[in-house]
């Protein structure tokens, strides 16, 4: 019942990586597309910070 | 529907008061509660019925939950 | 036990996080009060630097190395306050042990051994809090002279935060049975939460403060958080923006993990730690064990972050010259609120340390300032990644694992929130107006300031400092380093080490100092 509490209803035999880090999947276009389009996100943001923040190094 | 969802380690358990179905992966899960719901006739022929699946925060260890308070909610829509 | 997010006010009374709101605001409601000329809050315990032997004409006894704070801000009851003394740790203590004993009541928890292990972390805290208040610890040199020192460390407040944090590690490495025992008290996140809405009251109360000397510099202070407020929100968004997807392509791409836990590890990694890391796992309906692995190690690298980084960036880089870059940085780069705030404070305290000597006392910055930057940036983080994990719950569900018929829900955004952002922002924002709506500063409305900062003070200096104290002290008791040695983690170690200092690190500098190169700290010396 203690262990229970502490760790939730899962307990101490789920705790290898097993599961977590083996069968890793091929890469698939979706995931190049989710990585660019943060950049993107990143680069787009950013030029429009560096314009509007007054601390920004622009300002 | 209403269901909690909850996961023992090996499996993900959705249940209720008069449905219990489990699966190791979500997709096996759908299909295993639309079988049973078919099976109950808790969703009529041609029929779509949306199944709200609450996750159970309990399924997360106690010294996390102070980190974050949420796992996930779902909805699947179970055709009959 | 079933504790599930069903509706919007799901978790009001039984999470942690809205309990730091509750217990947040309880405690700044008090504070507020002194406007009406009632002080509830005087009896905040606070130390003072202390020797064992005072210099004639000196300084530093021990008789006075713990006060009320109300003995020094209070308008309407100085003496009453100045009576407690010591006593003023056992106020604190059964009051806040009344309060968060509520907290836990209704959480759920084991309120015997939660009441124990808070008993022991309170008091141990407070024994820390005196041993690195004692002169050579604490003093620097514009002032180890009243206290007959000829010499001293200069860490100021942070030689206490360094000592709770070697007490708990000890506590939590060596002492395991004990440790797991203090655990139901032990709660960094919790007090943290709770430290930064007192925090709030220190961002509101910082143009106050300001006004004292003049108006002018109350408009700089109020100007000064409201930048901070701005270039925090765009700077984290873009460092996130890169994080993510540079950890996700680390851990994809050169250590061959699988896609969900390079997805938990890049928010896990990314910023925010923990919370990221469930939500991501949440979102990306990754077993739950995925976050926990990675929630267990977050935590130890965080403190070793905690460890690295304060010093690094005030002997290092960029030291007093752009302390606010090294704040924010420390925002974007330390994982985890409790380690993010404790770092930022022990950097404050390190920083305001080192200009006051290096200008000879000619410039003080005030205290909290830099902290402020520092959970600034942790703040936006910890609301932009509901966001962020509704995007990632989207391309997970419609577009890589497509399952028929599955919706995520628009509310999920909601119950991702971080509740304790909305005491944060109604105390800064209530101070704040009082100082805008009280003339700003100008001599007509100062009877008004002057009443505000008597319950100001005891919330964002006493209870904060006292909060952060308990953040440290759990966070060592909670952090066990062989875990690091583990084989079940793997090659996620290396991920995250890679990630983080040849990475995450580096990024996070660069935008913060795009963002906040050349802000400048008012100087409230003389």
């Amino acid at each position: 019942m203690a262990a229970e509490k502490s760790q939730g209803a899962l307990t101490g035999g789920q705790y290898e990586a097993e599961d977590v880090l083996a069968d890793a999947e091929p890469w698939d276009p979706i995931e190049t597309k989710l990585v660019v389009w943060s950049f993107v996100i990143a680069v787009v943001v950013l030029i429009i910070g560096l314009f509007i923040v007054p601390t920004s190094i622009l300002n | 529907m209403e269901m909690i969802i909850s996961h023992n380690g090996r499996d993900w358990v959705a249940e209720n008061e008069s449905l219990r179905v489990s699966a190791p992966t979500l997709e096996l899960l759908d299909i295993r509660l639309t079988e049973k719901m078919r099976a109950g006739h808790m969703v009529a022929r041609g029929q779509v019925k949306k199944v709200f699946m609450a996750f159970n925060n309990a399924t997360i260890p106690q010294w996390i939950r102070q980190y974050a308070q949420h796992y996930f909610n779902r909805i699947v829509e179970v055709r009959g | 036990m079933t504790s599930v997010n069903r509706k919007w006010y799901s978790g009001m009374l039984t999470q942690e996080d809205w309990w730091a709101v509750w217990l947040g605001l309880f405690f700044f409601g008090l504070g507020l009060l002194s406007i009406a000329g009632v002080d509830l809050v005087g009896w905040a315990v606070y130390p003072k630097k202390w020797v064992f032997n005072v210099p004639e004409g000196g300084t530093g006894s021990i008789s006075h190395a713990f006060y009320a704070l109300g003995s020094k801000y209070s308008l309407t009851a100085k003496a009453f306050y100045k009576g407690l003394g010591w006593w003023s740790i056992i106020w604190t203590y059964v009051i806040f042990t009344i309060a968060t004993c509520i907290g836990a009541y209704c959480m759920k928890w084991d309120l015997k051994r939660y009441f124990v292990g808070w008993t022991i972390i309170y008091f141990l805290t407070i024994a820390t809090w005196f041993v690195g208040h004692h002169a050579f610890f604490a003093a620097n040199k514009t002032n180890w002279h009243k206290y007959g020192l000829n010499f001293a460390l200069s860490l100021g407040g942070g030689a206490s935060f360094i000592l709770a944090l070697i007490i708990g590690l000890i506590i939590g490495n060596f002492f395991k049975g004990f440790a797991s025992y203090l655990s139901e008290a032990a709660k960094p996140e919790w007090f943290i939460k709770t430290a930064i809405v007192f925090l709030g009251v220190k961002v509101g109360y910082l143009p106050i403060k300001a006004a004292a000397t003049s108006a002018k510099l109350g408009h700089q202070m109020a100007d000064l958080t409201g930048h901070l407020f701005l270039a925090g929100a765009v700077a984290t968004i873009v460092a996130y923006m890169i994080f993510w997807p540079g950890v996700y392509l680390i851990a994809r791409r050169i250590f061959k993990l699988p896609r969900k836990t390079a997805a938990v590890l890049g928010s896990g990694i990314s910023i925010c730690g923990v919370s990221a890391a469930v939500a991501t796992g949440g979102a990306v309906r990754a077993k739950p064990v995925v976050s926990i692995m990675v929630s267990a190690l977050v935590v130890v690298w965080a403190v070793i972050e905690l460890v690295v980084l304060p010093g690094f960036f005030t002997h290092v880089w960029p030291g007093t010259s752009d302390p606010l870059v090294a704040g924010s940085a420390m925002g974007m780069a330390v994982k985890t609120d409790g380690a993010d705030a404790a770092a930022g404070d022990l950097l404050d305290e390190f920083l305001r340390n080192k200009i006051e000597v290096e200008t000879n006392g000619r410039v003080k910055w005030p205290e909290g300032v830099i902290t402020t930057s520092a959970v600034m940036t942790k703040v936006w983080i910890d609301m932009f990644i509901g966001l962020w994990a509704f995007v990632l719950a989207m391309v997970w569900v419609y577009k890589i694992d497509r399952r028929p018929g599955e919706t995520v829900m628009a509310s999920e955004v909601w119950h991702r929130f971080p509740k304790f952002v909305l005491g944060y922002f109604t105390a800064w924002f209530i101070y704040l107006a009082i100082f805008f709506l009280n003339g700003a500063g100008a001599p007509e409305g100062m009877h008004v300031l002057k009443a505000a900062k008597a319950g100001a003070v005891p919330v964002e200096k006493g209870f904060r400092k006292l909060f952060f104290m308990l953040t440290f002290m759990s966070l060592g008791i909670i952090t066990d380093f062989s875990k690091l040695a583990e084989a079940k983690f793997g090659r996620m170690v290396w991920v995250y080490f890679v990630a983080l200092f040849l990475f995450i690190i580096p990024v996070a500098v660069i935008i913060a100092y795009l963002f906040h190169h050349g802000m400048t700290i008012p100087n409230i010396a003389g």
